[in-house]
């Protein structure tokens, strides 16, 4: 095991339950667990190598947990990542508007971040039609406005899945030397928050 | 040293270069230790118990103290004192048990069935203006009226400037907790006492703090009185509701101990000084766990882990699958140190597919790389020594059975050592290994537990004989003891056990214990 390398931070956004997880997991691990839903706990973070033609780009992803409780978190999460997943459900009209709501706190926060949209949970509406909440052209023009990608995948069914990864690796390559790369790791300029207290015991 | 080498067998000594100063200390204090005239019977000297400091803060509380004496006044019900012939076993209600096995639909339970009121333990969490922040069973809104009472009851009594601690009646308990800004209720139809019932919602109180510190929860409740904290807490239930099973199946909660995975000694000091070469300066707590039970723990110099702390920590880790899917990285408050402020805690499994879990504390919330560095770190150097083998070989059996002791009549025990607050026990024999059956048995371990504690007419040992088990229990200032024998056993063959045991125990301490707690 070697000291992991990142290339590109890659942060996952959205309302909780629309499938942040099980995307990553189809793509890092080319699976899709059934099973009873597990919120995510804070974040989880893996590095997954891609190839961009000749040469690899590791991703560095980060999960985030959907929870309002780890809001104040997501700050770290997000600073300094060159791709975010902003992920809503096909099926639960709600979520696509906190997507809209991570979409400005970017725009806000990380002008550098390039935004792909992503709609989740495809293999419902193939299989019932009715179910879709969220209308695919109405989020194709807001994808426009904002200068974002939009994806519709299936975590169940891996589609799409891969071509949305591929193509936040792609970006970061082509745009690789446009913007100085962000070095991973402590910031000693930041100023610490003083979370920790003596014990008192 | 050569000849106490052959003498142990069942050790299996490092191999060569591996033979640290700890672990020629940890040899000569047990030599020093076997010859001592009293062995055990005081603190710091019982089987067990570790060398210089111990790893946790085992003084009570003042919380826990005030808590004691609040308890005095209770309506504890007084009865006989000594032998004490007990009653039948409990009768199972179905309906709970189906409700359990399908845990997510205990939240879509219908509150007004007979199902819902037949649980045996019912746990609520509301807030001062009477809104459900959380229910055991059934969903929260559905309970809205009933949570209404509950805090009619709490603020009819308070406005008398009195506090309201314990209802009994018909066959229920309902335990009162009342922690600004939350009020937690116990409800119960099993024999629990009302301090264990406080106890466990003391638990329930503390995981939600350590999910939002005590700070935040303040900083809400004082800006909008009826806000629905449900909203911050979603997604964490599951937490709640495991942790409510930990309490009842565990031993550890109650002992406010923890225990181990049985390891060879050098082993684990290998661990431990590995786990301690792998430092950064923010770093607060290393913890390696496998399952729910401790490898090593190293900590930095003066600063010590509360056991409720490490038993939220475990529930943490244990409940959650997200860890499994790549490094985790959460903030966590860990109240009993501090209920201001978040941790920030690195999770990690070390190796896919194992219950090798590494717990990194770190004060600093942008030192996730750091971190991750540090346990790249400590495996590399951990898979270069032979103990990382002896590691996997120990997860391979993570207890042990009763049957090593050597006593045919001893069914089951479960063995503190006060100085260290790590307990041993075997893992469950037949007649215990069904659910119910366990959970029976920590039952009559915990009333054998309230009656040595007891806040006013505390014992020193206690021999109770029912009609599925004999049961002896024995408190020192350096050790508790809790037996479980056969029916057919007599007090003659526990107390000779209990002897047995000890000088057991003792041999295999440097296995079942930390004997060697390092700090930074």
């Amino acid at each position: 095991m070697t000291a992991m390398r990142v290339d590109a931070k890659v942060v996952m956004l959205g309302k909780e339950s629309v499938g942040k997880t099980s995307l990553v997991e189809r793509y890092v691990h080319h699976r899709f667990l059934v099973g009873p839903y597990q919120n995510t706990i804070g974040a989880a973070f893996v590095a997954k190598p891609t190839h961009v033609g000749d040469k690899v780009v590791t991703l560095g992803i980060w999960d985030t947990a959907g929870s309002e409780r780890y809001e104040a978190m997501s700050r770290i999460y997000y600073r300094g990542a060159r791709g975010a997943v902003v992920c809503y459900d096909l099926t639960d009209s709600s979520s696509f508007q906190r997507a809209r709501f991570w979409v400005k706190e970017l725009q806000n926060c990380e002008e550098h971040c390039k935004i792909y949209l992503c709609g989740t949970k495809n293999d419902l509406i193939e299989a019932d039609r009715g179910l879709r909440q969220v209308d695919y052209h109405d989020v194709q023009d807001f994808a426009d406005e904002i200068g974002a990608q939009h994806f519709e995948t299936s975590s169940k069914t891996g589609s799409n899945v891969d071509e949305l990864f591929q193509k936040v690796a792609e970006d970061y390559n082509s745009s690789s030397f446009e913007v100085m790369p962000e070095e991973q790791g402590v910031d000693l300029g930041q100023k610490k928050d003083s979370y920790f207290y003596a014990c008192c015991h | 040293m050569a000849a106490d080498v052959h003498n142990q067998p069942w050790e299996s000594m490092p191999s060569n270069g591996c033979l640290t100063a700890e672990h020629l200390t940890v040899e000569r204090l047990r030599i020093d230790r076997a010859e001592s005239p009293t062995p055990g019977l005081v603190e710091g000297t019982e089987p067990g118990a570790g060398q210089e400091t111990a790893m946790f803060v085992h003084t009570q509380s003042f919380e826990d103290l005030t808590a004691d004496t609040e308890e005095e006044a209770g309506p504890e019900s007084a009865e006989g004192v000594g032998p004490v012939e007990e009653e039948g076993p409990d009768e199972e209600v179905c309906p709970e048990e189906e409700a359990r096995r399908s845990g997510v639909r205990e939240k879509e339970e219908d509150v007004t069935s007979e199902a819902w009121r037949a649980h045996r333990k019912h746990v609520f969490v509301l807030s001062e203006a009477g809104k459900p922040i959380y229910s055991r069973y059934g969903t929260e809104e559905a309970l809205s009226s009933t949570v209404g009472v509950m805090m009619a009851l709490v603020a009819f009594v308070e406005s008398d400037k009195n506090a309201i601690r314990s209802i009994q009646g018909d066959g229920y308990r309902v335990v009162f907790l009342r922690k600004s800004p939350l009020v937690l209720v116990g409800v119960s139809r099993g024999s629990q006492s009302d301090r264990e019932l406080v106890r466990e919602l003391q638990y329930v109180y503390y995981q939600i703090v350590s999910l939002l510190t005590l700070t935040q929860l303040d900083h809400i409740f004082k800006h909008k009185q009826n806000y629905d904290l449900r909203r911050l807490l979603s997604g964490s239930e599951h937490l709640t509701a495991s942790l409510l099973r930990l309490l009842e199946l565990d031993p550890g909660p109650l002992l406010s101990a923890v225990t181990c995975l049985p390891l060879a000694g050098a082993a684990r000091d290998t661990v431990s000084a590995s786990l301690q070469h792998a430092r950064a300066p923010t770093l607060v707590f290393s913890i390696l766990l496998a399952g729910t039970r401790l490898v090593s723990l190293v900590r930095r110099k003066e600063q010590h882990l509360h056991h409720m702390d490490l038993h939220l920590l475990f529930n943490l880790v244990g409940s959650s699958s997200s860890f499994r899917e790549g490094e985790g990285w959460t903030p966590v408050c860990l109240p009993k140190f501090n209920t201001a402020g978040f941790f920030h805690a690195h999770v990690s499994y070390l190796l896919p597919g194992t219950p090798l879990c590494l717990v990194l504390v770190s004060t600093d919330r942008e030192d996730f790389f750091t971190l991750s560095d540090c346990k790249r770190r400590f495996l590399e150097r951990l898979q270069k020594r032979s103990a990382f083998h002896a590691l996997q070989e120990a997860l391979a059996c993570p207890t042990y059975p009763v049957a090593q002791v050597g006593i045919p009549e001893l069914r089951h025990f479960v063995y503190k050592s006060k100085s260290s607050g790590l307990y041993t026990s075997p893992e469950l024999p037949v007649p215990y290994s069904s659910e119910e059956e366990q959970e029976r048995l920590m039952c009559l371990y915990q009333q054998l537990h309230s009656r040595l504690h007891h806040p006013t007419r505390p014992l020193r040992s206690i021999y109770r004989c029912t009609h599925t088990e004999n049961l002896f229990a024995w408190v020192t200032s350096g050790f508790e003891l809790y037996l479980c024998f056969s029916p057919l056993g007599t007090k003659a063959v526990a107390v000779a056990a209990v002897n047995k045991l000890l000088k057991w125990i003792r041999k295999e301490e440097d296995r079942l214990f930390i004997l060697s707690p390092l700090t930074y």
